[in-house]
């Protein structure tokens, strides 16, 4: 029988429990779709091409911040959970039911909802992680073969976390019922808010909060070549720096607001004052989450879709886009086809030991290269002419350059001769010719076949293949691809997971506010203004993380500085997807809200 | 006397047409004059909370008229009903209703900046009534800072900081001790004949009833019969309730 009250009761709320098995749904779909990229060390070494440990960093980091937002994530999940059925338990037991009884219900209802939650979401997992790979892979023309939508591995953990916290949750859930008296289980306890008011702790406590913050961006700025001892710096100063200014700096500027009648008077702006600051006490915790996820969030997109640049850096750093040394005709055929801008060619003959160049070429034509150098701390490249009487020099940096120009099997010795010396010279008459085109995109897939085919023809040029732009391009594309797919996705469970985490938070809480919204419609607030009023205080909360996030990020990206050329270079396409993301979960919010707390039953 | 109050043959049906259709007033007139203090009583399901909602413009009856200082409020679109709420009409609920995040003053002034007006001029008034009903001390306070008679008595600055038409009070002693019910109902008496504020009470509690100066009897849809205190001193008129409600079928 109390089964069946059981059902009834959750059908009755069929419209609540959605929206917290929706949440709980999205959850265990994220931690599935995230871990099939984590514990997958295939698409790791294949797709992302970087050393294995260093992205295990990355990605073990990600998961014990994800495992952390998810924590939270259930914690509000499963007290919107207990709020939402204590009062049905509380009549059961009001009816008669033993306590063990209704806690061995509560026990199943809540581990039944956490497991069915968990393998719903990883089956819809499989169908969204194949969708976005897809996606990503098509939009972002990024090479990934080693990604597998179905992974028994991630498949496995994700169970095991969401059931052992549910576990957890369950018991938790029967001790704090079976310990409340029944009259209190039916009377939803409507505890006032006991909000501190010690203004000057809360001034010292503001001030702290920015010299913290301002710390944690100094940290941040200083060269990146101390990251390990500035990262936990930063890390600690921001944190409780964040925390300080959400606990006391707004609470400070609110009180302010409201003691500025000119300002508070108005409307209904003193009642959105005095919900701000009963959610910004109450959101403390979370707030100061969200805005480091925020944070984590649009730096994994910006800093992934930022290693595209990186391709542009290739294409700087290497004067000459190709090198011809072979007559043959498949070389010929598909150097016919490219568009070249110039080209230079140099003469040589080969003996056992000495290459013999033609000095006479190199007078009119030196050989350009690109010198890599730090400018004002950015990286920058810049056209140079190597000295041509150095080039046979041994021990120079023309030498060994153009040493590593040339097919130059067992390292010969270059030499630069007069052209009647030439003349006379034995030895088999070669060329190395120095292609530039117009447009390296365009030919960037004829310059690597012919540089593959040369391979095949003349196996001491896969040294000077292996450094052609082609060839670093090629390794360039791949490593940035898989960076930018890990970025986006990262990005995209970051912000799904926090922007459902204060959704949650904020619906879970509509219930009681749900009163307030009455008794203002009642003295006469009109429901535009009653929306207006919604959608400003939600919007505040959405928007403070919001902001600290994005300083965040922005102090963040330098210590990329070291990996990336330019770690702004088209901030704004990475800040625009993530802010209209956002914006879309935050009138997702509103109107969900709005539902709760505007019905038409008075 | 002018009329406040008049209810014109107001009816209300729950339920769409074609569907199992529910009467819950079933025609219903009365008025009330300025200055009078009036209770209406009535069981669970006498149609109560339905006249209240109809009578402070938060639903409309299905036909009839109601008009609250001669205006036909039945014809009001939704903006229209909030503003003239704002403006005509004051709310005491069961349990006050007070915004725990603002404090007293704050609470007192809301319906005033709901109204725009002007902040200079709010606190003045704040202040005014306030010392009216004795409270001038815990404005800086916090409802949860206070008892439940005080509570009530914020929860009345809040209804009467507008001067409202007329004050409409739900049960307003519903969650009081009986002291801090016996002083707020003394208060409102001594509003009603100081200040001259129109007052009409819904309650079940003949105690509360009998502070009024009539008591209206709502059963079943219908207002049936009416008690008037005239002359009579206020224990009288409870005796004469009380001896009414066991002589009614």
């Amino acid at each position: 029988m109390i089964w069946k009250l059981s059902l009834t009761g959750i059908k009755s709320r069929f419209k609540d429990y959605l929206v917290l098995f929706s949440g709980l749904v999205v959850a265990s779909m994220i931690f599935y779709m995230f871990l099939t990229i984590a514990i997958n060390p295939s698409f790791m070494t294949h797709d992302v091409n970087a050393p294995y440990q260093y992205l295990s960093f990355i990605f073990g980091l990600g998961i014990v911040l994800l495992a952390i937002i998810t924590l939270v994530y259930l914690m509000y999940a499963n007290s919107f959970l207990l709020n939402m059925r204590q009062h049905d338990y509380g009549m059961f037991m009001m009816l008669g039911a033993r306590s063990s009884r209704v806690g061995l219900l509560i026990f199943c209802e809540t581990l039944i909802t956490g497991t069915l939650a968990a393998v719903v979401g990883i089956v819809i997992g499989f169908g969204l992680t194949a969708l976005v790979s897809q996606l990503l892979i098509h939009n972002l023309g990024l090479s990934i073969t080693h990604f597998q939508v179905v992974l028994p591995n991630a498949i496995l953990w994700t169970l095991v976390f969401f059931i052992v916290l549910f576990f957890i949750g369950a018991l938790h859930n029967v001790r704090k019922l079976t310990r409340s008296k029944v009259i209190d289980l039916l009377h939803e306890q409507q505890e006032p808010v006991r909000l501190g008011h010690h203004s000057i702790w809360h001034a010292i406590e503001a001030v702290l909060g920015l010299i913290l913050l301002a710390t944690g961006y100094y940290v941040l700025s200083l060269p990146p070549a101390a990251i390990f001892m500035t990262m936990p710096i930063a890390l600690v100063t921001i944190v409780a720096g964040s925390y300080c200014i959400f606990n006391a700096l707004l609470t400070s500027v609110i009180n302010m607001l409201l003691k500025k009648k000119s300002f508070s008077y108005r409307g209904i702006r003193l009642f959105t004052l005095g919900q701000l600051k009963f959610r910004l006490h109450d959101y403390t915790k979370i707030l100061t989450v969200i805005s480091l996820l925020f944070a984590l969030a649009l730096g994994a997109i910006t800093v992934g879709l930022n290693f595209n640049t990186l391709k542009d850096q290739v294409q700087m750093s290497t004067y000459y886009d190709g090198t011809i040394v072979s007559n043959s005709p498949q070389v010929k055929r598909e150097t016919a086809k490219l568009d070249v801008k110039s080209e230079q060619t140099y003469h040589y003959k080969e003996t056992a030991k000495y290459l013999y160049f033609n000095q006479a070429e190199f007078t009119h034509h030196p050989v350009k290269t690109m010198h890599f150098e730090y400018k004002n701390g950015q990286q920058t490249y810049r056209l140079q002419q190597l000295p041509t009487n150095k080039l046979s020099q041994p021990g120079t940096d023309a030498n060994e350059i153009f040493g590593g120009m040339v097919p130059n099997g067992t390292p010969k010795v270059i030499q630069l001769v007069s052209p009647k010396q030439w003349q006379t010279l034995a030895g088999k008459q070669k060329f190395v010719q120095f292609i530039r085109v117009k447009d390296f995109d365009k030919d960037y897939l004829t310059l690597l076949k012919i540089g593959e085919q040369q391979v095949r023809e003349n196996k001491s040029f896969s040294d000077v293949y292996n450094i052609s732009k082609a060839a670093a391009y090629k390794m360039m594309l791949g490593m940035a691809s898989g960076f930018e797919f890990m970025g986006f996705f990262l990005g995209i469970a970051f912000l799904t997971m926090l922007a459902s985490t204060l959704m949650f938070k904020v619906l879970s809480g509509a219930a009681s506010d749900k009163i307030r919204y009455k008794m203002l419609f009642k003295i006469g607030a009109r429901e535009r203004v009653l929306r207006r009023s919604i959608s400003s205080e939600i919007g505040i909360l959405f928007l403070v993380p919001g902001i600290l996030g994005v300083i965040d990020v922005l102090f963040g990206l330098k210590l990329f500085k070291a990996l990336l050329p330019n770690p702004y270079a088209n901030i704004w396409v990475p800040f625009l997807i993530f802010i209209v993301l956002y914006f879309l979960y935050y009138e997702l919010t509103v109107k969900l809200y709005e539902r709760i707390v505007l019905t038409k039953e008075l | 006397m002018t009329e406040i109050l008049r209810v014109d043959q107001a009816t209300k049906t729950y339920g769409k047409r074609g569907e199992k259709q529910y009467q819950a007033l079933k025609g219903i007139n009365f008025g009330v004059d300025a200055g009078e203090f009036v209770a209406i009583m009535g069981a669970s399901g006498s149609g109560k909370t339905t006249l209240l909602n109809i009578l402070s413009t938060l639903d409309k009856p299905t036909t009839g008229h109601v008009f609250i200082n001669h205006e036909d409020i039945s014809t009001l679109n939704a903006n229209q009903m909030a503003d003239f709420r704002s403006k005509q009409i004051g709310f005491i609920f069961q349990d006050f209703n007070l915004l725990e995040n603002l404090t007293n003053r704050e609470n007192i002034a809301l319906p005033l900046t709901l109204q725009g007006m002007s902040a200079r001029k709010i606190d003045p008034l704040v202040d005014k009534i306030a010392a009216r009903l004795g409270i001038k001390e815990i404005l800086a306070k916090y409802p949860a800072q206070l008892s439940g008679g005080q509570k009530q008595r914020v929860a009345s600055a809040r209804a009467l900081v507008h001067e409202p038409a007329i004050l409409l009070a739900d049960e307003p002693t519903g969650a009081l001790d009986s002291s801090s019910a016996r002083e707020l109902l003394d208060t409102m008496v001594d509003l009603n004949q100081k200040d001259g504020v129109t007052t009409l009470m819904v309650t079940h509690d003949p105690f509360s009833a009998s502070f009024a100066n009539r008591i209206l009897f709502i059963k079943d849809g219908k207002i049936g019969e009416q008690i008037l205190k005239g002359e009579m001193s206020r224990q009288d008129f409870y005796h004469m309730l009380i001896d009414h409600l066991g002589t009614e079928e």
